[in-house]
């Protein structure tokens, strides 16, 4: 186990200094560059000269890769743990990211945890019942979620019930403009609200996120259920369970079983959502407001804010790398036959 | 497991339905306003990477104060506050400098400033911090140096091009300020200028030589960053405006509260919510349901939906923005001028007005703003005439080969596209067909002011921040050889550059406008760019806020405002 | 390209396909989808009644008889916008599917039947290629090459191919042990022959089920990158440029331009996910 997880480890770490560099050389292709956005007014030969200097832009780009790796002078580099600054805003990459992480973060597991209470429950009983109206209609719904494009729904679900109907709040972030946010201490609404005892921003920020999550655990849902069902069809047909009731051992116990049995494609399409979504619910965060991960990294593209996609790309790739390790150790965990080897 | 089921989707619904009926809060306390735009100040830093993001300057003007400004003039027929624009002493008011006299022999201004005054952090303000000003101006340390730029266009002596000289040793020893800015005692303070200089109470007034707090800044430079760039771009910038910083939270909201200590009496508005909301219908419907006060930056489609509206007003003022069409004068077909003026000739103005801008937009008959000193209606005018458009293609001899790019921001999809769509289908009539080629902001930019290679574009967000035609002139459409800073259309003509010398140093007001009009009458005859509209700046706020004022910034001063909630 | 489907692996005529259509009225109606949105996607531009690219009325008219679902801000119709939108939508899905199927096929195989150090870098190429946030790298690619069909198929199949990698592979994997592979091994085949003769045409069935529902896939991506300002150009008629721009018409109660295209997005992809699902139930997935 310890040797597996080592390995993986060491090819991660491979895979993310790749990554690094190849999104390094493919920025510089870019056919842009923000200088002229930064000396707006006066674009005179001179200060564009010496604003790309600043940014480093006049230097070889093996010669800036070395600066954005090492540092240089009192500056320390990725190497040494420094994400660089957005050359948009001035401020710290890492300050911006671990700003709208947390967003996202919020957001998308609130998102999965509804549509895992919705798809895991239905997705075992029609498995246990195959053809009948439930698994019918169940069916439907799991083929009409996944057709659906979810910032359209985002949009349809603003019109009805904030245009028209006037009972969710207005998609204007996570919070109403008047109300006090609280202390941020991890940066998701919910937690941090609860930490400083704020019922009202609490009541508030859940207020702000339902619209959104349901629209994304609608969208979940659907792949969700369709793994619960399937995996736990073969498994209700598979040797072990048919001995297992045919020995007479108690309902409960097969069914705790089965559960595992079928829990490992389920876990593992929902990681590989999971990390999907930390950059893909920009749909959903920017019809929102919500300024989550997705959005920052749209708007760092839009701007060819290079340090600022750079961390962006960084961050989300090391974070599914991870999940997808954790996955496989957990997986390996899971399956009985791991632990002899 | 049917029960957990029922019981899951139950318990969902129900937690549902009961905070999305939950009451909404009570609605803000009196002076307590929320403003939305589609972002926040990104840095207020004026010599910081942000600076030309208008939602910065909105967070730096207020919270700054500058040594002179424009005196107000009478409100429009919409309720909206003017500034009397000009170069006399009449036009200005003292703000931290309280008089000022000039003496035309030695081009020095000697500024009396405002004793008595203090910031936010309870700093005093004297002498000291405007000659710190301006050393840091000249210092050009910041990311894109405004500050200098302005005093360079003021013709405040030794503000010269060699600050930023390839040699560095020589380039060190010109940022350093010398006596051109002198304090005399703790509230004088004398500026020298190189020449004289119409322009330079006016850039005074500019956000880009706002008044920092020294004391204040000093407290937060590293050995690194000696003049605080850091600080002022991501933590607060310290002066003695209006309005204190209370809460930042970048990309999401800026929370001001009046500065109680501010030496024109502490705001009416008290505090200030400024909040980030990218899109524009979701600003509308906010003001709407009375959940913001203010919003910037509608589509002029959702202004004019909620004209009539209950509780919500609309106002505006032609200022000083215009709809251009950029043609390249290096790029064919664009190089011949009769394609130039076919091109005129073939838009449908009054759809444009109509359809695009819902009435509030009038045909622009200069590219200079009408609002602006030295405007004058060119001799030149283009209306639509097919037919002529047709011939002058004809003369031209022009063959479509269907490969011409109308570029335009992307970010502006929502107010430029149907323009856009609208002026293919004018073309498509004359026999120029075009496609579309949305640009992200920060390419448009780089292809527009760096490659300058931009064919023909669509383009409503150039309006010269100093007030004057001249400045107008020397910004757009001086040749570059002759200092021409952001001609992005490769223009170039010896009469207008010649006539733009003699405007520079000419002191007397008449002489000064006749030959200002004669240089928009030849930007007209050669289309050095082609003004569309001149569109109205426009704002939807709640009835019970008043004071609303036009600055050339289009910056709401929240100072000016009063709020009956 | 979904009647043959079947016909591989499980060998099935097109008539019992139709007589299965007759049986299960899902896979009718996801057919019939099907069909309609290739048949749009050919002559969509062709049967339109007003020119989907130029303004044909004033902006913003409610549906009527003259513009069946009204027009947009711009004053093009809609209709005309939406059933000429499958020239880009389908087509540019459908060939991102088929080019990342045939591609993460191959290279799924190679990497199943040699394992050699080739499997381990494809396997964590793709690791890494899903991992990569997808609508930055579409961003990417689309400003670096210019946004236009071509460019976005590229970009749409270097994210969907490792999908194809995967499921390949891990079919090959166990298809390598069977008897079969020993027997032609046995008889003098090369390895080479073995794997693209033999365990090729027996590894295909998870790449045919996925290729339908990554049709789909393509659609809501292409509309998602549109919405994000990463899509093609307008007004090349593409139903999420369509909902995107007229996104902010909504709250003014403009909901004909934003309503028909998300309709038709849902229509369409639901149908490829039908047919999917129906080849998935008999080539038993």
């Amino acid at each position: 186990m310890t040797r597996f997880v080592a390995r993986r480890l060491v090819i991660a770490v491979v895979q993310v200094a790749a990554i690094t560099i190849v999104v390094f050389l493919l920025i510089r292709a870019l056919p842009a560059d923000p200088v002229a956005t930064r000396v707006g007014f006066n674009a005179s030969p001179d200060v564009y000269r010496k604003a790309k200097a600043d940014l480093g832009l006049d230097r070889s780009t093996l010669s800036q890769l070395g600066t954005y790796l090492g540092g240089s002078g009192t500056q320390r580099g990725l190497l040494a743990g420094n994400l660089g600054t957005s050359w948009a805003s001035g401020s710290t990459v890492a300050s911006e990211i671990g700003d709208a992480l947390p967003i996202t973060l919020e957001l998308i597991s609130l998102s999965f945890l509804l549509a895992g209470a919705i798809a895991i429950p239905l997705g075992m009983r029609t498995a246990r019942r195959p053809g009948k109206a439930l698994d019918k209609a169940v069916f439907g719904y799991g083929l009409f979620a996944g057709a659906a494009p979810e910032f359209w729904w985002g949009l349809m679900l603003v019109f009805v019930f904030y245009f028209k109907l006037g009972w969710a709040p207005a998609p204007l972030g996570r919070l109403s403009p008047q109300l006090q946010a609280p202390t941020q201490r991890t940066g998701a609404i919910l937690i941090d609200s609860l930490l400083a005892g704020r019922l009202d921003a609490f009541w508030d920020g859940l207020r702000h996120l339902i619209l959104p999550v349901i629209t994304l655990a609608f969208i979940l849902s659907g792949p969700i259920m369709k793994m619960v069902r399937q995996s736990m069809t073969r498994v209700l047909g598979s040797d072990f369970v048919l001995y297992a009731q045919a020995a007479g051992l108690p309902p409960r116990q097969v069914s705790r079983s089965t559960l595992r049995a079928a829990f490992g494609p389920v876990l593992t399409l929902t990681s590989i959502l999971y990390g999907f979504m930390l950059g893909g619910a920009v749909l959903v965060e920017s019809v929102f407001s919500l300024g989550g991960l997705g959005q920052y990294s749209v708007k760092s593209v839009l701007e060819f804010n290079y340090p600022s996609i750079q961390g962006v790309v960084l961050v989300i790739t090391v974070l599914s790398l991870v999940i997808y390790l954790v996955l496989d150790v957990l997986l390996a965990l899971l399956d009985p036959r791991a632990r002899h080897r | 497991m049917r029960r957990l089921s029922i019981l899951a989707g139950a318990t969902a619904v129900l937690a549902a339905s009961a905070v999305l009926t939950a009451p909404t809060r009570a609605a803000a306390a009196a002076g307590e306003i929320t403003v939305l735009a589609e972002d926040i100040p990104a840095g207020l830093d004026y010599d910081g990477p942000s600076a030309a993001i208008p939602t910065s300057q909105t967070g730096m003007v207020n919270l700054m104060e500058p040594l002179v400004y424009y005196k107000t003039k009478p409100a429009n027929s919409e309720g909206i506050g003017l500034l009397s624009f000009g170069f006399a002493d009449a036009n200005f008011e003292g703000r931290l400098a309280e008089s000022w006299t000039y003496d035309p022999k030695t081009f020095t201004w000697t500024f009396k400033l405002r004793k008595g005054v203090k910031g936010c952090g309870g700093a005093a303000f004297n002498a000291d911090d405007v000659v710190y000003t301006f050393a840091r101006a000249k210092s050009v340390s910041g990311a894109a140096p405004i500050g200098w730029f302005l005093s360079n266009v003021a013709s405040i002596a030794n503000f010269t091009p060699d600050v930023l000289g390839a040699d560095k040793a020589k380039a060190a020893e010109a940022q350093k300020l010398g006596d051109e800015v002198k304090k005399i005692d703790d509230f004088t303070v004398a500026i020298k200028q190189s020449a004289p200089n119409k322009l330079f109470l006016p850039v005074l007034t500019i956000f880009g030589l706002g008044i920092f707090d020294k004391e204040s800044m000093e407290k937060n430079k590293t050995a690194t960053d000696p003049w605080s760039h850091e600080y002022a771009n991501n933590t607060n910038v310290p002066s003695f405006g209006p309005y204190c910083l209370d809460k930042w939270t970048k990309n999401s909201e800026f929370v001001v509260k009046g500065n109680t200590d501010y030496y024109r009496g502490a705001p009416k508005v008290t505090r200030v919510v400024y909040r980030k909301v990218p899109q524009s219908s979701n600003r509308l419907a906010a003001v709407q349901r009375g959940e913001a006060q203010l919003v910037e930056r509608l589509t002029p489609k959702e202004f004019d939906s909620v004209r009539k509206a209950k509780g919500v007003k609309v106002a505006g003022v032609i200022g000083n923005e215009n709809l251009f069409v950029h043609m390249n004068f290096k790029t064919p077909p664009f190089d011949n001028v009769k394609v130039r003026q076919a091109v005129a000739y073939a838009l449908d103005y009054k759809k444009i007005i109509a359809n695009g801008y819902f009435g509030q937009a009038t045909k622009s008959k200069s590219p200079i703003p009408s609002s602006y000193p030295g405007f004058s209606v060119s001799k030149n005018q283009y209306d639509t005439n097919i037919e002529k458009a047709k011939t002058l293609l004809k003369e031209a001899g022009y063959k479509d080969k269907g490969d011409i790019l109308l570029s335009y921001v992307s970010e502006k999809q929502s107010i430029l596209l149907p323009i856009a769509t609208q002026i293919k289908a004018d073309l498509a009539k004359v026999g120029i067909k075009v496609k579309l080629d949305p640009l992200p902001q920060t390419q448009y930019g780089d292809r527009q002011l760096v490659k300058k290679d931009l064919q023909f574009a669509l383009n409503d967000q150039e309006k010269p921040i100093g007030v004057d035609a001249g400045y107008a002139t020397l910004l757009f459409f001086v040749s570059s050889e002759k200092g021409g800073l952001n001609n992005m259309v490769n223009y170039s003509n010896p009469k207008v550059d010649d006539l733009f010398a003699k405007v520079k140093n000419e002191a007397d007001d008449k002489i000064r406008n006749t030959e200002l009009a004669e240089i928009q009458d030849q930007l007209m005859a050669d289309l050095a760019w082609l003004p569309v509209v001149e569109l109205k700046t426009q704002w939807a706020f709640s009835d019970k806020l008043t004071g609303l004022a036009w600055h050339p910034d289009s910056s709401i001063r929240w100072n000016d405002l009063k709020y009956a909630g | 390209m979904t009647a043959t489907a079947p016909t591989v692996g499980h060998p099935k005529r097109p008539r019992r396909l139709i007589a299965a259509a007759r049986r299960d009225p899902l896979l009718t109606i996801g057919l019939c989808i099907v069909a309609l949105s290739i048949f749009l996607a050919l002559f969509g531009t062709l049967i339109a009644p007003k020119s989907p690219t130029e303004p044909t009325g004033a902006p913003s008219e409610h549906p009527s008889l003259s513009h069946w679902m009204g027009t947009d801000a711009s004053g093009l119709d809609v209709f005309s916008q939406v059933i000429s939108a499958p020239r880009t939508d389908v087509v540019l899905a459908v060939s991102a599917a088929l080019v990342s199927s045939v591609l993460g096929t191959l290279i799924g195989l190679t990497a199943g039947y040699f394992r050699t150090w080739w499997a381990e870098v494809v396997m964590r190429i793709s690791d890494v290629l899903q991992a990569f946030p997808v609508f930055i790298l579409g961003m990417m690619l689309v400003a670096l090459s210019g946004r236009n069909t071509g460019n976005l198929i590229v970009a749409l199949s270097l994210l969907y191919t490792p999908i194809f990698i995967r499921l390949t592979r891990a079919e090959v994997l166990t298809q390598r042990n069977r008897s079969y592979v020993e027997s032609a091994r046995a008889m003098g085949n090369s390895e080479w022959k073995i794997a693209f003769r033999h365990v090729l045409p027996n590894s295909l069935a998870p790449s045919l089920i996925q290729l339908s529902v990554t049709v789909g896939f393509g659609i809501l991506l292409t509309a998602g990158l549109s919405y994000v300002g990463a899509g093609v150009r307008p007004p090349t008629p593409e139903w999420g440029l369509m909902i995107s721009s007229s996104a902010n018409q909504l709250i003014l109660g403009e909901w004909w331009p934003s309503v028909f295209p998300g309709l038709a997005i849902s229509l369409t992809v639901f149908g490829f996910a039908a047919v999917g699902n129906a080849i998935e139930r008999r080539v038993g997935g």
